[in-house]
């Protein structure tokens, strides 16, 4: 649950119409999409997502100094693929909602795209991402690539080795995540082991694991997702159990997406996970404070305060364009980059360790690069990076 | 292994659009932006300043030889049609212009990111096919010189196989291309019995 105002409205009661007796700031009411799946095999990171909107939804409706109501209108695609275009085209047409906090995997994003660009919708999209877009009806509250996976091989490479087995789910996430780790891994004279893919929700990980224990990987990078994950997590730690080579210390698995969230799914076979993501729970470096259950939590209900810090204090703002409000004077306290769409968030990197994360790297704060274009000295250079500590 | 595409040179990297001022300009260099580059934006023409650019988009409806500083087909970077009208006539132009991938208007959300790789390994491919082209022209040309040079070795005794490896080896020695190697035989005997040539006629 969040906690603690995240944005200070400024008290200009007066000029808003706040009336001398102190009656509350007439607030407008402004429908806002929720399109989270609440069934399906990645169930655990949309709900926390969800609770993140609406526990920022709540926060912003009961602040007297926000002009703003959000009335929150849900679709739910129930993990089904085919059924994101259709709801998000129908929160945009059968409701006066323009902006809609949503989507979890890459795929269900690619699907809504086409429809907010016919409609002027907006996507606020708040779970880690493989990088590599900027669309103009979309912001990315939650980490891309330079934010999640060079880092956290940074952090491998120097201290486990650079031989590495990669696997995961077979779409999009999975894919270019790999593709990035063998770029990354080869530049660094490191070899890749083994690259292996699941369905979504498919369970044989049989051959994985097989292939893992004979090729005796220095870390194994997984970017599969829902119950695979949970599957190849429980399997891996049963491995570990019987050949202390494939323990966590010594064999760590690495992901960009997990967090506290499916932790539960996980049981004892979580411990020595190691992760990275903009915050964990106990973390303070979050910009503009704040606590909550996991990084989908917290990125989800930045989202919420973005568009009401965009909103506030200008009726009618919310029939504007995307880049109408990125352009506006409010926009720059909203860290969100007009150019790329995406936040500059804390990286850090963490390790399972009686039941939750502990931070073992704080890396500091990182602007959004989508496309690795930016930054040379951090892209290009997995190894000698200096380390930046943040309090 | 085929190497993987290059991509994080794009940062910083300078493009050029030539299209009159329009909403395609804005959404594409709002894509190019978002990706890292810097834009420049021309209108009638490119300019010597193109000459500096790593891509160029130009416009395909309006567009026409001479707002090129470089003869059709001979632009030094990749280049990207922006295409309108589907009529055959404009898209042969753009064709005989070069163009290494293309984009059709109106621009909307996406597409410049694999337009711009998609030139990129398009250009870089058929640059190295005309170098390797003209290397083999070259060589072809030289067929002639190699049949002499081996022709000079072997009246001085040499089975053909010979003659072969001792250009081979001459080639290595003077690190020379076997052609070159070849050239300077042919240039030496020729001289040679030349010589001898001149003085037989005079002993007779």
């Amino acid at each position: 649950m969040a906690i603690g105002p995240r944005i200070q409205f400024a008290k200009r009661g007066q000029d808003r119409g706040l009336s001398v007796l102190g009656a509350r700031l007439a607030k407008r009411r402004i429908e806002i999409g929720l399109l989270y799946s609440r069934s399906g095999t990645y169930t655990l990171i949309a709900e926390a997502c969800r609770t993140g909107a609406l526990s920022a939804i709540a926060e912003i409706n009961a602040d007297p100094d926000c002009d703003v109501t959000f009335i929150p209108v849900e679709r739910d695609p129930g993990g089904n693929i085919d059924h994101y275009g259709p709801l998000c085209e129908e929160i945009l047409s059968q409701t006066s909602a323009r902006h809609i906090i949503g989507c979890v995997t890459s795929w269900s994003r690619k699907e809504v795209i086409p429809v907010l660009e016919r409609s002027g919708g907006t996507l606020w999209y708040t779970v880690p991402y493989e990088g590599f877009e900027a669309s103009d009806h979309v912001v990315y509250t939650h980490a891309c690539p330079n934010q999640h996976l060079i880092p956290l091989l940074d952090w491998a490479l120097s201290r486990h080795g650079r031989r590495v087995y990669l696997t995961g789910s077979n779409y999009i996430w999975g894919w270019e995540m790999n593709r990035l780790t063998r770029e990354i891994v080869s530049g660094a004279g490191g070899e890749i082991l083994g690259e292996r893919y699941l369905p979504i929700g498919g369970l044989e990980i049989g051959r994985i694991v097989d292939e893992i224990e004979a090729t005796r990987p220095d870390f194994v990078m997984n970017s599969l997702i829902g119950a695979s994950q949970y599957q190849f997590i429980a399997a891996l730690r049963d491995l570990g159990l019987s050949d202390e080579r494939f323990a966590p210390e010594n064999c760590p698995v690495l992901s960009c997406n997990l967090t506290e969230c499916e932790l539960p799914a996980l049981g004892a076979a979580g411990e020595g996970l190691v992760a990275a993501g903009p915050y964990f729970r106990g973390s303070t470096s979050w910009p503009g404070g704040g606590s909550f259950g996991s990084s989908h939590e917290a990125a989800t209900a930045a989202a919420v305060h973005a568009l009401a810090r965009l909103l506030a204090g200008r009726p009618g703002a919310e029939y504007e364009s995307l880049s109408s409000l990125l352009a506006s004077p409010t926009a720059g306290a909203c860290n969100i980059d007009p150019k790329t769409h995406h936040s500059t968030l804390p990286v850090l990197i963490a390790r399972v360790q009686s039941g939750q994360f502990r931070i073992i790297e704080e890396c500091g704060l990182v602007a959004g690069d989508p496309y690795l274009t930016r930054d040379r000295s951090q892209a290009t250079a997995p190894e000698g990076r200096t380390l930046r500590v943040v309090k | 292994m085929r190497p993987g595409l290059h991509i994080r040179n794009l940062g910083g990297a300078h493009a050029a659009i030539l299209h009159r001022p329009h909403a395609v300009v804005q959404s594409l260099a709002r894509q190019l932006t978002a990706i890292g580059l810097e834009v420049s934006t021309h209108w009638p023409d490119l300019g010597a300043d193109a000459f500096n650019a790593d891509f160029i988009f130009f416009d395909v409806d309006m567009g026409h030889d001479a707002q090129f500083p470089w003869p059709p087909g001979e632009a030094p970077m990749p280049t990207v049609a922006l295409i309108g009208s589907e009529a055959p006539g404009r898209i042969e132009w753009a064709l005989a212009m070069g163009a290494h991938a293309q984009l059709v208007k109106p621009i909307g959300d996406s597409g410049v990111y694999s337009a711009l790789l998609i030139a990129r390994e398009a250009f870089y491919a058929r640059r190295a096919l005309s170098d390797e082209i003209k290397s083999l022209r070259e060589r072809l040309d030289e067929r002639k010189t190699v049949v002499r040079a081996v022709t000079f070795l072997a009246a001085r005794g040499m089975s053909e196989a010979e003659a072969y490896s001792q250009i081979q080896r001459m080639a290595m020695n003077w690190r020379v291309s076997f052609e070159a190697a070849a050239r300077r035989i042919v240039a030496r005997y020729a001289e040679e019995d030349g010589k001898d040539g001149d003085e037989r006629s005079h002993g007779r």
